[in-house]
């Protein structure tokens, strides 16, 4: 693994629910992002959240770390969710709530 | 400019038997994909299939897609 990726690993693991995005959580910088805060918000859940804008390493990394070419990606205990939306989809049907513990 | 056309066939040309309901503007699409490779996978692995079906168009041409992933029989059973 190299550093990139340990980074990414690294961040991942530093919380139990954490998003990786465009922007911040207040200053979405994409509207696909700022769905998926919305979503987190709604499910009352605490999470950290990783702007790619900010760091054009990781914003490339992340690609590859999950085989997931696109952002935001969510991480919960370690694990790779989804996009926004899968994330949408699985708010709607009550999954994710669940996988949150919300 | 990436038409909605486009990725259609893109996505007909990389996976067998599938079928894509798509629209977008050119730079954002939204679209259906059914497919029988989609048998027994999760969400993930579906979209993954679908994203390395599409691989670098994803970095330059297609600035989003939005996807839904369904099996034969669950796009058969929400058309009726």
């Amino acid at each position: 693994m190299n550093d990139v990726q340990q980074r990414i690993r690294q961040t991942v693991d530093s919380d139990d629910v954490v998003l990786f995005m465009k922007g911040s959580p207040d200053f979405p910088q994409c509207g696909f992002s700022g769905r998926a805060v919305q979503v987190l918000r709604s499910c009352n859940v605490k999470f950290s959240s990783f702007d790619v804008l900010a760091d054009e390493d990781v914003r490339q990394g992340i690609k590859e770390f999950s085989n997931w070419p696109t952002i935001p990606q969510l991480y919960v205990k370690g694990e790779f969710i989804g996009g926004s939306d899968i994330i949408l989809d699985m708010y709607e049907k009550g999954e994710l709530q669940k996988k949150l513990g919300a | 400019m990436v038409m909605p056309e486009d990725i259609k066939k893109w996505i007909e040309q990389g996976l067998e038997e599938a079928r894509v309901e798509i629209e977008g503007d050119g730079r954002h699409f939204n679209a259906v994909i059914a497919c029988p490779a989609f048998e027994g996978k999760n969400s993930v692995q579906q979209h993954q299939l679908v994203y390395g079906v599409l691989g670098d168009k994803m970095k330059s041409e297609i600035h989003a897609l939005s996807m839904r992933t369904l099996t034969p029989a669950e796009w058969d059973s929400e058309r009726g």
